[in-house]
């Protein structure tokens, strides 16, 4: 079978949240893009889907109030592209409104922050990723 | 060097931590990532929380202070701290930004100022405690430290 690395794209302003998000996604077998904004996503995004990209990421973890574009904005571009990669909100924002403007928006998944193994093993698994 | 005893006193100032209500089981779950390949995962983790979390509460009192022009702000440096918090397991300071903003949201100056008050306290005794938990952890040293030890 082949076991080819995921790829995940990390959507988050905070370095803090990135360094542990970049350890539970390495420490699960992944390789990590990272983008600071919403803005910086959908550029990566379009690159990977464009001629020679590699292929689109198996996978989009996205955080919700970061500069330039936030997560709402950017998975609706993402969407807007055709890309159908499984989009998960990780964010501190938990309220069922927050939620529901997520998935509004095209997130097919929330989670609250930290990210953890935990966390991750329940993601992989729904999108049959694992 | 009596590694025995250090490892011991760690163990011990681990569990006073948690059982004081200082941490959370997120702290754990930093600890299980960190590995060979990199050593000092928790701690620099947690030096990122503690370089952080300064500015935003200097940040968060200029916030109240100009209240309530700049609401939306405070709000928003709360959170930052609130998510910064929970990212280490600081589960008394991540509450206290819950306090806070609900001080906030009801326009609650004094609650805000009190809640700011013990949430620099709360700060300064955990930034002691980890830089004291880290600084023994060193003196153990990688290979002799029980820092996954789950006993």
């Amino acid at each position: 079978m082949d076991r080819r690395r995921i790829r995940v794209l990390l959507v988050e302003d905070e370095e803090i949240h990135r360094v542990v998000a970049r350890a539970v996604l390495r420490g699960a077998g992944a390789d990590v893009d990272e983008a600071e904004n919403g803005a910086e996503a959908v550029r990566l995004v379009r690159e990977r889907i464009g001629g020679g990209g590699g292929g689109a990421y198996d996978l989009i973890l996205t955080d919700r109030q970061m500069p330039v574009m936030d997560g709402h904005e950017a998975t609706r571009r993402i969407r807007a592209m055709g890309v159908a990669t499984p989009i998960v909100a990780v964010s501190s924002d938990c309220l069922p409104s927050d939620v529901h403007a997520f998935t509004a928006a095209g997130a097919d998944d929330f989670t609250p922050k930290p990210l953890t193994k935990e966390k991750l093993g329940h993601i992989l698994a729904k999108f049959q990723l694992a | 060097m009596d590694y025995s005893n250090l490892r011991r006193q760690i163990i011990f100032m681990k569990k006073s931590f948690f059982d004081q209500g200082y941490l959370d089981e997120q702290f754990n779950q930093l600890e299980e990532l960190q590995d060979e390949s990199s050593p000092n995962f928790v701690e620099e983790v947690v030096a990122l929380f503690l370089k952080d979390s300064p500015r935003l509460l200097i940040n968060i009192e200029q916030a109240i202070e100009k209240y309530p022009q700049d609401f939306y702000r405070l709000d928003s440096l709360v959170h930052q701290l609130k998510g910064s918090a929970s990212s280490i397991g600081a589960v008394r300071m991540k509450n206290e930004c819950s306090v806070l903003k609900a001080h906030g949201n009801d326009k609650n100056l004094e609650g805000c100022r009190r809640s700011l008050q013990k949430m620099k306290r709360e700060h300064a005794t955990l930034k002691q405690k980890l830089e004291s938990y880290f600084q023994l952890l060193r003196q153990v040293g990688p290979r002799n430290s029980a820092v996954n030890s789950r006993k």
